[in-house]
């Protein structure tokens, strides 16, 4: 049962100190994974070209996993599939995930190293003696580690209580679901979020900002007469194939500084986020409690405390010989700086006695499972959970500007499922999808919402359904925005210009997608548009386009939202509208210039 | 004033025009060989007209009968293309100019000794990736040797003062274009929800950047007459190979195949005879009239020299 991990070079070679290879491989898996992180976001586009999903980091997220299926009370087999191999190899090597491939903690390392960050209140070489002796009470640092453990079970009990209902539509029955607080904490769907709310804004500025500048100057009257205008430069002029607008959320300066926190955290302590706060941690920490695998430290050690400094999560306690197994995240850096070689990873019953383990404060955990309860709450933030009808939980009477993409689930299960990872306003072509701020309540925060004065959701377009880690979207078809209702425009006969103003403009209805706009012709010949509100599904295309400044005359509202009816229901209703146009509705009257033509 | 239509009879012509425009274009007495006057009569400029061939022999037909690109187009010459990309439809559903006319236009461009073929749009619709897939023009016309853009940034575009404008005074027209040597306007002909019809003056809305201030303006057809006085294509080439006939000009509507290319300088006069593929008069279409009234161009169809190839 005894094994070394680096029995190749061999503890008693003449060496003085070993080439760390397990630290060399670590720092690749580091970097590799964090640049399939980049990938993978980066290829959340049109179009999706890869076989695996764009969202792989996220799915394979257990506790995004364990929050999506338990606090709406439902199992996603596709969820577990993809969670299931973290969770194994968490069993079986405890927080692997967290030194090897979590792209947050990398990200941390990197910060690190970059803003020489070491943590001022690192441990310091202590007389073996005061080590030994204080090794029995906890230290204000191993308190510390205590803290993600709370949040865990806070955020356990949030996803457990009943916190809102839902109309299940498979099953026809109305059920409560739980609320889930994970997205404030989960680091990839922390870090997938300043990816989309701040990254890729800021990439996509530099972009255009360096090919304005640089498009200028290759474009002027000096550079023109020289010949110098050759086509790879000229490529910048124009914009071809390049981003002409840059993606903007309005949530990225929040994302930004609580992103900015947790890097800063780490001038306290090095990994201060991974130590102190990250549930996954701690669950993943837990999870490896029945790992067969543990640090042994040999007879050979001096006591001179270099692993304990090295430490990167202040596992090891002040007597080297023991350590926080649910702390330790298998960097092996303490492997690497032993001058002496005395440690190893091993498995087996001996080497298991010496995990420490961890020690809860039972009045801490109660008062985190009454922070838990207490986040009831939250959702009680808007109208619509207010009001005690089946119906008002999909019913979103907290705003009416509340549209969330096609396919989301109803309003309080949707606020559940989604992590707030970014991850759909990525992909989304047109940037419509955007952070709610207010529309939903909050518990609706950061949830995306169609803002149509941005962009219209594209009628060819299914990016979001795709890439959503929790299926709080679930995927459609094409064919099914036709009658995936996501809302109702209607024209403000105040002020459009047809209607207020009696000139000819009607921009709404030469870009509608659906052919929902028709045409009212005044008495002085002038067209004036018309919602059709039965086959008006709220892409927002008109509101983008009206030319009235700075609202829009024609303005998408949630009152067509249609989330309530299966989709079953939701495409009889479409299909029942189309047998009427059919027979001849007043919406094709003989007012249609062209209704006679057919 | 008189002689204005109400609305309401504008459209019920309009309808019937439309109607009878189809199959039994000889029985309507709007047929556009009628309309015309003689060759010899006409005074006016020449536009060519061909028909009954595929897409890319259209082009090369029409655009010979003006007088062969190699008049527009001088060696080393930079030429932006302005098609109709600016909606999310396929080339089939006739809201988007026709990619095959646009690849042949940036292939006579080249062999003319053109440095550069830009082919550029504003679009209304988003976003421009998938515009530029689904229209086919970007594929079309990067294998015949143009660069394909979607101008959507404000950066792009350079203000310029419409001197004799009634309805507008200024408007940020495409930097490239004002710099280009050579500009070919390629419009799609279709039926507009708002302008009747949209052809070559209507195309031209797609190089300025703000389009809410044309129709924020007093008049919409006005604007675009100011806009159209100012920006003159060298060449207008009409694309009816295949037209929108309802529910323009997004579409999807009922389409009909014309096999038809018309090319001018007169961009005007393309319009009028556009307007006659509709079954109606240039009179009919506001801002053809305007065009034809204020000297920009003829919209007399009488006075067109046409030369069917």
């Amino acid at each position: 049962m005894y094994r070394r991990l680096r029995s190749a070079r061999g503890f008693d070679s003449a060496q003085p100190r070993p080439t760390p290879s397990a630290v060399e491989g670590r720092r690749v898996s580091q970097l590799v994974f964090l640049a399939g992180f980049v990938l993978l976001f980066a290829l959340a586009a049109d179009p999706l070209i890869l076989p695996v999903p764009v969202d792989l980091y996220l799915r394979a997220d257990p506790l995004l996993a364990l929050s999506a299926m338990v606090s709406l009370r439902r199992i996603v087999p596709e969820l577990l599939w993809y969670a299931l191999p973290i969770t194994l190899v968490s069993l079986l090597l405890g927080r692997v995930f967290c030194g090897w491939i979590c792209p947050m903690g990398t990200t941390i390392d990197l910060c690190e190293r970059v803003f020489k960050m070491r943590g001022t209140v690192a441990a310091s070489p202590q007389p073996r003696q005061a080590a030994l002796a204080k090794s029995k009470t906890p230290t204000a640092a191993a308190k510390r580690h205590r803290l993600k453990f709370y949040l865990l079970i806070a955020l356990i009990v949030t996803m457990l209580i009943p916190s809102a209902h839902r109309s299940n539509q498979e099953l026809g029955l109305t059920q409560t679901v739980g609320l889930s607080a994970v997205y404030l904490l989960d680091p990839i769907a922390l870090l997938t979020r300043t990816f989309t709310w701040v990254a890729l804004p800021t990439a996509q500025w530099a972009a255009v900002l360096s090919q304005d500048t640089v498009g200028g100057w290759i474009d002027s009257d000096f550079v023109r007469r020289h010949g110098l205008l050759d086509r790879g430069l000229a490529l910048a002029q124009t914009g071809l194939d390049a981003v002409a607008r840059p993606a903007f959320f309005r949530l990225g300066l929040v994302a930004l500084l609580v992103f900015g926190g947790v890097i800063a955290l780490s001038r306290y302590e090095r990994r201060f986020w991974c130590r102190n706060l990250c549930p996954l941690g701690a669950l993943l920490g837990l999870l490896g409690k029945i790992s067969p695998f543990r640090l042994a430290v040999s007879e050979k050690c001096n006591h001179c405390l270099r692993c304990v400094n090295e430490c990167k999560v202040g596992a090891i306690t002040d007597d080297p010989k023991q350590y926080r197994g649910p702390e330790c995240i298998q960097c092996y850096s303490c492997l690497a700086v032993c001058p002496q070689q005395a440690i190893s990873l091993t498995a087996g019953h001996e080497a298991a006695a010496r995990d420490d383990g961890l020690q809860l404060d039972r009045r801490r955990v109660l008062a985190a499972m009454g922070a838990g309860l207490a986040a009831v709450a939250i959702p009680k933030s808007s109208l619509s959970a207010m009001r005690s009808s089946a119906t008002a939980s999909v019913l979103k009477l907290s705003s009416f500007r509340l549209i969330r993409p096609p396919g989301s689930l109803t309003e309080s299960a949707f606020v559940t499922a989604c992590v707030r990872c970014g991850e759909c306003m990525k992909a989304c072509m047109t940037n419509t999808l955007q952070p709610a701020v207010g529309e939903g309540g909050l518990e609706a925060l950061g949830t995306p919402v169609v803002v149509p004065r941005v962009g219209a959701c594209a009628q060819s377009c299914t990016l979001c359904g795709q890439v959503c880690p929790t299926r709080a979207i679930e995927p459609f078809t094409v064919e099914e925005k036709n009658h995936l209702y996501i809302g109702t425009a209607s024209v403000d006969r105040s002020t459009c210009i047809a209607w207020a103003s009696g000139r000819e403009c009607v921009m709404c209805d030469e870009a509608c997608s659906y052919d929902a706009i028709s045409q009212d012709v005044s008495e002085s010949g002038v067209l004036r548009p018309i919602v059709d509100e039965r086959t008006c599904v709220g892409c927002g295309m008109c509101e983008w386009i009206c030319p009235v400044e700075p609202l829009g005359a024609v303005r998408v509202n949630s009152s067509g939202d249609r989330r309530h009816l299966r989709r079953e229901e939701q495409k009889l209703l479409r299909d029942q509208v189309e047998r009427e146009k059919q027979k001849g509705s007043p919406y094709q009257g003989s007012e249609s210039p062209y209704a006679s033509a057919g | 004033m008189a002689d204005r239509f109400t609305r309401r009879e504008f459209l019920k012509r309009a309808a019937i025009g439309v109607a009878t425009a189809g199959l039994a274009t000889e029985l309507s007495g709007l047929d556009p060989e009628a309309l015309e006057g003689s060759a010899e009569a006409a005074s006016g400029p020449t536009i060519a007209v061909a028909s009954k061939k595929d897409p890319a022999g259209l082009v090369r037909a029409a655009v010979e009968a003006v007088g062969g690109m190699r008049s527009f187009v001088k060696k080393g010459d930079t030429v932006l293309v302005k098609p109709n990309m600016g909606w999310a439809r396929r080339p089939e559903q006739a809201a988007t100019t026709n990619p095959e006319v646009v690849a042949e236009i940036v292939r006579l461009c080249r062999q003319a000794g053109a440095r550069e073929v830009k082919v550029v749009d504003h679009a209304v619709d988003r976003p421009d990736s998938l515009l530029l897939r689904m229209t086919g023009i970007a594929d079309a016309a990067k294998k015949a040797g143009a660069r394909v853009a979607m101008a959507s940034s404000p950066a792009l575009y350079e203000k310029v003062s419409l001197r004799r404008g009634k309805a507008l005074t200024s408007a940020e027209v495409m930097r490239d274009l004002l710099r280009a040597d050579v500009f070919i306007n390629v419009p799609i002909a279709k039926v507009h929800n708002s302008t009747v019809l949209t052809l070559g003056i209507k195309n031209l809305l797609g190089i300025i950047w703000d389009r809410g201030a044309f129709h924020r303006s007093t008049s919409l057809d006005q604007a675009m007459v100011d806009l159209a006085t100012q920006i003159r294509p060298h060449l207008t080439i009409l694309d009816a190979v295949r037209i929108l006939l309802t529910n323009g000009p997004k579409g999807p509507g009922r389409t009909d195949d014309r096999k038809i290319v018309v090319a001018g300088t007169d961009m005007v006069a393309v319009d009028a005879y556009g307007a006659s593929i509709f079954g109606m008069k240039a009179s009919q279409i506001g801002h053809v009239r305007l065009a034809g009234a204020s000297g920009l161009g003829e919209s007399d169809l009488r006075r067109i020299q046409i030369r069917h190839v």
